[in-house]
């Protein structure tokens, strides 16, 4: 046991390493942009897995949140001039705040209409967004005054120092699915997860349980909007709050293995790398096509291995050791 | 006054009709079959581009094509079931929602790939003609596609409850092992279910296609309609969706009309939170 926490310990030291040295090897700034891309999502899929993945609550409106996020500090920073150091904290409260209401409508139904009431939540935001212009810049947006190199205001001139913040954004992301993983509230989300009737007979009050998760994932998702904004210096309500990063939070955790710490990390690594490798191949010529890919990917996923990249990985190491895996 | 309220009704109630084919569509599979599609309206989709084509190519009339594109739909959605959702029943949520969710964004995207993002409409001889009633203006072409939803409607009750299949299908939704034990055949009742549900939303295409534009996402409008519909007419209700359609097209109609022009989702959103804030089982009562 303390033999494989070791060797599990310097397997990550030294993804950290080859991570942090990343940029100083490869230093194509297209390339620093796709694994930006990848940092990125993959953190949004570590905070959508926290409730999606553990707890199974199918949320397809994370988008809410990241817009929350990015709206909160864009407007901070342009209108009271708040770096978005701390834009990115106070839009992660504003979301937290924001997921306890629209939680209090959504957990009223279960499966498969709680995922349609959080698409609803999530466009009614983006709606209110574009239709009110006196706060927000209706539906034109706006751009993110560059300020050259800024590093106090989140603005820097290496493409490198995006990489890195969205690497901390990440492994923060990881650090907490990790600790929660292994208290006692990650059994409750699985518990909750696999039959929340049961989970509720023998106990756990599965409301409250679902309302701090949501609150945690909310959170997180909202300093992802907040790092995007001032990656692209752009913010307007379709992107903000674009559907398809409800999507991509729930397709990468379900490709890569829903409901396990690594698993959304994988997942947008495969995704994003074909939708890379499509792009440079067929070019940005054809509408649709990374979508019609990505749905292909998940249908094959549901259909012949539920539990994703990491499901087919822990077989096949089993298969390797011939002895069951250490980990429970 | 009161001839632009009764004007606002009418067009509502004309769209609803509309609205009520493809919430019926959801409510059928959701209560026969438990699963939500959310492929359902990239299928309105598929038979409006069915209709354009015929149209187009053949010049046959939309309205005649509804007896292409049922009977393809009808195929097609016995073989969804077959080969995909019947794969992935059982206790467990995710692969169920996450399928046709896929299945949706399939079909959607390959839409946007083969057709582009072009809207593409058909002009019937009857797609500018009205008749005037009193001040009140109705559209022939929504009138006809009204009248026929409500026919399919009213046919899809009477099927479900004088037929062996009808009834079949009615006890496999109620309690699906007691009608195994009955001697139904619950995937075939299944295939059936999806059949008419998709048949149904392939003639709600058809209907449009004299008087809406064909283009990738026109299947999002109404999905997201026929959700809050059913939750609000309470799942599995066939008489609630149709109903609840009625009702919301006359609420977005009204918000149109008094709020503005962009508002008509915003109210659908609120009447979704108002149901789930006060009444998540719907307006028929109990739901899960």
């Amino acid at each position: 046991m303390g033999l494989i926490r070791t060797r599990n310990a310097l397997w990550i030291a030294a993804g950290a390493v080859v991570l942090i040295a990343l940029p100083l090897v490869v230093t194509s700034s297209f390339a620093i942009s796709i694994f930006i891309r990848i940092l990125l999502f993959a953190f949004i899929g570590v905070a959508w897995n926290l409730m999606g993945g553990y707890a199974k609550q199918l949320s397809l409106g994370h988008a809410a949140y990241f817009g929350l996020g990015a709206y909160t500090s864009t407007i901070l920073q342009i209108d009271f001039g708040i770096s978005p150091w701390i834009g990115m904290i106070a839009g992660g409260v504003v979301a937290m705040l924001a997921s306890l209401p629209i939680g209090w409508l959504c957990f009223r139904l279960r499966g498969p209409y709680f995922t349609i009431a959080t698409i609803a939540t999530a466009q009614a935001l983006m709606l209110i967004f574009l239709k009110f212009r006196d706060f927000a810049w209706g539906a034109e947006g706006t751009t993110i005054p560059n300020l050259g190199n800024a590093p106090l205001m989140m603005q820097f001139e290496a493409k490198a120092a995006y990489y890195y913040v969205a690497l901390g954004l990440l492994a923060v992301g990881l650090v907490i699915t990790w600790l929660i993983e292994r208290s006692w509230m990650g059994y409750y989300l699985v518990a909750i997860g696999e039959d929340e009737d049961a989970a509720e007979a023998i106990g756990v009050n599965a409301p409250k349980i679902k309302r701090d998760i949501y609150m945690i994932s909310s959170f997180l998702t909202a300093l992802a909007g907040t790092f995007y904004t001032q990656y692209i210096y752009f913010i307007d309500p379709a992107t903000a709050f674009s559907f398809n990063i409800s999507i991509e939070a729930a397709l990468v955790s379900i490709v890569g293995g829903i409901g396990t710490l690594w698993g959304p990390v994988i997942g947008t690594v495969l995704l994003e790398t074909t939708s890379t490798l499509l792009q440079s191949w067929l070019g940005n010529s054809i509408a649709g096509v990374q979508l019609t890919v990505y749905s292909l990917i998940l249908m094959a996923v549901i259909l012949w291995r539920p539990t994703g990249l990491m499901g087919m990985m822990r077989e096949a190491w089993q298969r390797y050791v011939s002895r069951k895996p250490a980990r429970a | 006054m009161w001839e632009t309220v009764a004007q606002a009704v009418i067009n509502g109630l004309l769209i609803g009709g509309i609205y009520a084919l493809v919430s019926i569509g959801v409510t059928l599979i959701f209560g026969v079959v438990k699963i939500v599609n959310f492929a359902q309206g990239e299928f309105v989709m598929i038979g409006m581009y069915i209709s354009f084509f015929l149209a187009n190519q053949f010049g046959v009339d939309p309205l005649v094509s509804l007896v292409v594109t049922m009977p393809v739909l009808f195929v097609i959605g016995v073989l969804v079931q077959h080969f995909l959702i019947r794969r992935v029943l059982g206790p467990n949520d995710m692969p169920q929602i996450f399928l046709t969710f896929a299945l949706s964004l399939l079909l959607l995207n390959l839409a946007l790939m083969l057709f582009s993002a072009n809207y593409r409409t058909v002009h019937t001889s009857y797609s500018d003609e009205a008749f005037h009633l009193g001040g009140l203006y109705i559209p022939v072409a929504k009138l006809i596609a009204f009248v026929v939803a409500m026919i399919l409607s009213g046919a899809l009750w009477v099927f479900l409850h004088t037929t062996d299949l009808g009834k079949a299908m009615r006890a496999a939704a109620q309690n699906r092992d007691v009608a195994t034990l009955m001697g139904i055949n619950p995937n075939r009742v299944f295939c059936v279910a999806l059949g008419i549900a998709l048949a149904l939303a392939g003639a709600a295409g058809s209907l449009l296609m004299p008087f809406y534009s064909a283009y990738p996402f026109v299947g999002q409008v109404f999905v997201l309609m026929a959700f809050v519909a059913v939750v609000l007419g309470t799942l599995g209700n066939v008489i609630g969706a149709l109903v609840a359609s009625l009702m919301m097209g006359i609420a977005e109609s009204l918000g149109i009309q008094y709020i503005g022009a962009d508002s008509g989702l915003i109210v659908v959103f609120a009447m979704l939170l108002l149901t789930l804030a006060f009444k998540p089982t719907g307006l028929g009562g109990k739901a899960r």
